[in-house]
């Protein structure tokens, strides 16, 4: 739980646990986000959604043009996800690290 | 206000038969200068009403502003006009100038600029009505252009584009007869849309007042309805319960409704029976119409939908309804006509056909169908929620996703009624219908034809 968007990544989870009536426990990075998170496809549509707002990026989005989807089946796996459109975004915009650490 | 009201003496039998023998181009111009000859300083237009800005044009002045107008149309011919007005009253005139001139009427509303290119060679004519001395451009030849009127659809179901109607088609469902004269109505629609169009035609074919107040803001509405002592109120579901939800409930108990008419969207049964407690003198309809069309029917009963046994028998006006079996309601105006597909969803609930959205208004969610007008209604039963809009955010995972929009009431708090309404779905829709993305906000948007847009 160290990547730079973990922390916006689990609070969307969480709240996306809370918004359908359920509680979220510790979240850890080998968790996987269907079996042991219990996400299912709207779920995990609306963490996009919450993080589209929060960290200014869609990875899935940019990536459905791709050959290949990216593997993703944990936490980490979906915050790894986040992190590398994050470090693109900020190669491509120099100033878009400030606005992410001014949130 | 009460010397306006003492004017509105009723129109005597001859005049009004002149009017309604009159050919259907004529009609216009025919009511507006008997009326006036009649009685001159009868009010036809309150402008600005329910603000101090308030003004009043009577028949008289209209009558002599038509009369001009037809004139100077007889001298120039153009082959058509656009009307660029801003004011009713300029509507008025223009649409019975050129409908007994013969001259063709493109009624464009604000936002459809880009249909003008259709109408190059078109006299285009703003608020002053001066036809210049020498017009440029082709003109028409006399008495043998068809009199047609063009007006731009809502858009509701996609970009606006331009239907040319008959005066036939646009005066079809005006109602002449005794008990419709000398009534006053408002005007809460655009002047320049189908629905709008109906309204000012049917006040002043029928030496009745047209009360056109200063904003569609609830307060301002329901204070120009009091003031004016409007009888008649034709309006969207949306626009009506804005009214009655947010409008000072002191101001909407001295409106004097006899008459509400829906139209424009399906109305619910919630709001038929909030109407019936804030207006219980009032009779209140629901008029099924399109752009296209015209009015095809109305439901009288006070129900939501209509009733069952009208699909496939011929009703009243000659039209005939059926269902395809995706749901959608098919429209047949006459024998002779073509079947026409609405966009309306339908479904058979009991002994009635219940409206549940626009075909493309349904939601896709994981292949999954969302109507948004379901969830509406669910989110408007909450306490706490005094407006909700429900439509479909695009999603990279899922398709789309359903998202609300929420006008809380003064009292309620934002988080506690959040999770309020996400229960109440949870409890009441399946898990794709629930909305996903939340919003709180200050007033729902609407359209400029009064009805809630579906899209992002």
């Amino acid at each position: 739980m160290s990547s730079a968007s973990s922390a916006a990544v689990a609070e969307a989870i969480r709240s996306v646990l809370r918004d359908t009536g359920r509680t979220a426990g510790p979240l850890e990075g080998p968790m996987t986000l269907a079996g042991d998170l219990g996400l299912d496809s709207l779920d995990l549509a609306q963490t996009v959604v919450i993080l589209e707002r929060t960290l200014g990026v869609d990875p899935f989005r940019a990536t459905s043009a791709d050959a290949g989807r990216p593997v993703l089946r944990t936490f980490d796996d979906l915050c790894g996800i986040y992190d590398a459109a994050l470090s693109e975004l900020e190669s491509a915009q120099p100033d878009a690290s400030q606005k992410i650490s001014e949130k | 206000m009460n010397a306006a009201l003492a004017s509105l003496a009723p129109t005597s039998a001859s005049a009004m038969a002149l009017i309604s023998d009159s050919p259907v181009e004529d009609r216009l111009a025919t009511a507006i200068l008997t009326v006036a000859a009649e009685s001159p300083d009868r009010t036809a237009i309150v402008s600005k009403a329910g603000s101090p800005g308030r003004t009043i044009t009577d028949y008289a002045t209209l009558a002599a502003r038509v009369a001009k107008l037809e004139s100077q149309l007889d001298a120039a011919r153009p082959i058509g006009v656009v009307a660029r007005v801003q004011t009713p009253e300029s509507l008025v005139v223009l649409a019975a100038a050129c409908g007994r001139q013969h001259v063709p009427l493109a009624v464009l509303a604000d936002d459809a600029g880009d249909l003008a290119g259709e109408l190059a060679d078109w006299l285009v004519l703003d608020d002053s009505l001066e036809i210049p001395f020498q017009a440029a451009g082709p003109k028409g030849e006399f008495e043998t252009v068809a009199p047609t009127i063009w007006v731009a659809t809502s858009g509701t179901s996609g970009p606006p584009k331009l239907v040319d109607h008959s005066w036939d088609s646009l005066l079809a469902a005006a109602r002449l007869s005794d008990q419709w004269h000398s009534l006053a109505w408002i005007l809460v629609y655009d002047a320049k849309r189908w629905a709008g169009m109906q309204v000012w035609l049917q006040a002043l074919l029928t030496g009745g007042r047209l009360v056109v107040p200063a904003a569609r803001d609830p307060d301002v509405v329901a204070r120009a309805i009091a003031e004016e002592g409007v009888s008649i109120l034709p309006g969207t579901p949306t626009l009506l319960r804005r009214l009655i939800s947010s409008a000072e409930p002191a101001l909407v108990a001295a409106c004097g409704l006899e008459r509400i008419t829906l139209g424009g969207e399906a109305a619910d049964a919630a709001l038929l029976a909030n109407l019936a407690a804030a207006f219980p003198q009032a009779k209140i309809s629901q008029v099924y119409a399109t752009t296209e069309l015209g009015e095809v029917f109305r439901v009288q009963d006070g129900r939501s939908g209509f009733p069952a046994i009208w699909i496939s028998r011929a009703l009243p006006g000659g039209a005939r309804l059926s269902v395809r079996r995706d749901g959608e309601l098919i429209v047949q105006l006459s024998r002779d006509t073509a079947e026409v597909a609405t966009g309306d969803l339908v479904e058979r609930q009991g002994d009635r056909f219940e409206f549940v959205g626009r075909r493309s208004d349904v939601i896709v969610v994981g292949g999954a169908k969302v109507f948004p007008k379901r969830v509406e209604e669910l989110l408007r039963l909450v306490p706490g929620v005094a407006e909700a809009r429900v439509f479909g955010v695009p999603s990279p995972i899922t398709g789309e996703l359903v998202a609300a929009e929420i006008v809380a009431e003064p009292e309620a708090g934002w988080e506690q009624l959040r999770s309020l309404v996400l229960e109440r779905c949870r409890e009441s829709l399946e898990p794709h219908c629930v909305p996903r993305v939340l919003t709180l906000v200050e007033r729902i948007v609407t359209t400029s034809a009064g009805k809630v847009p579906r899209r992002r």
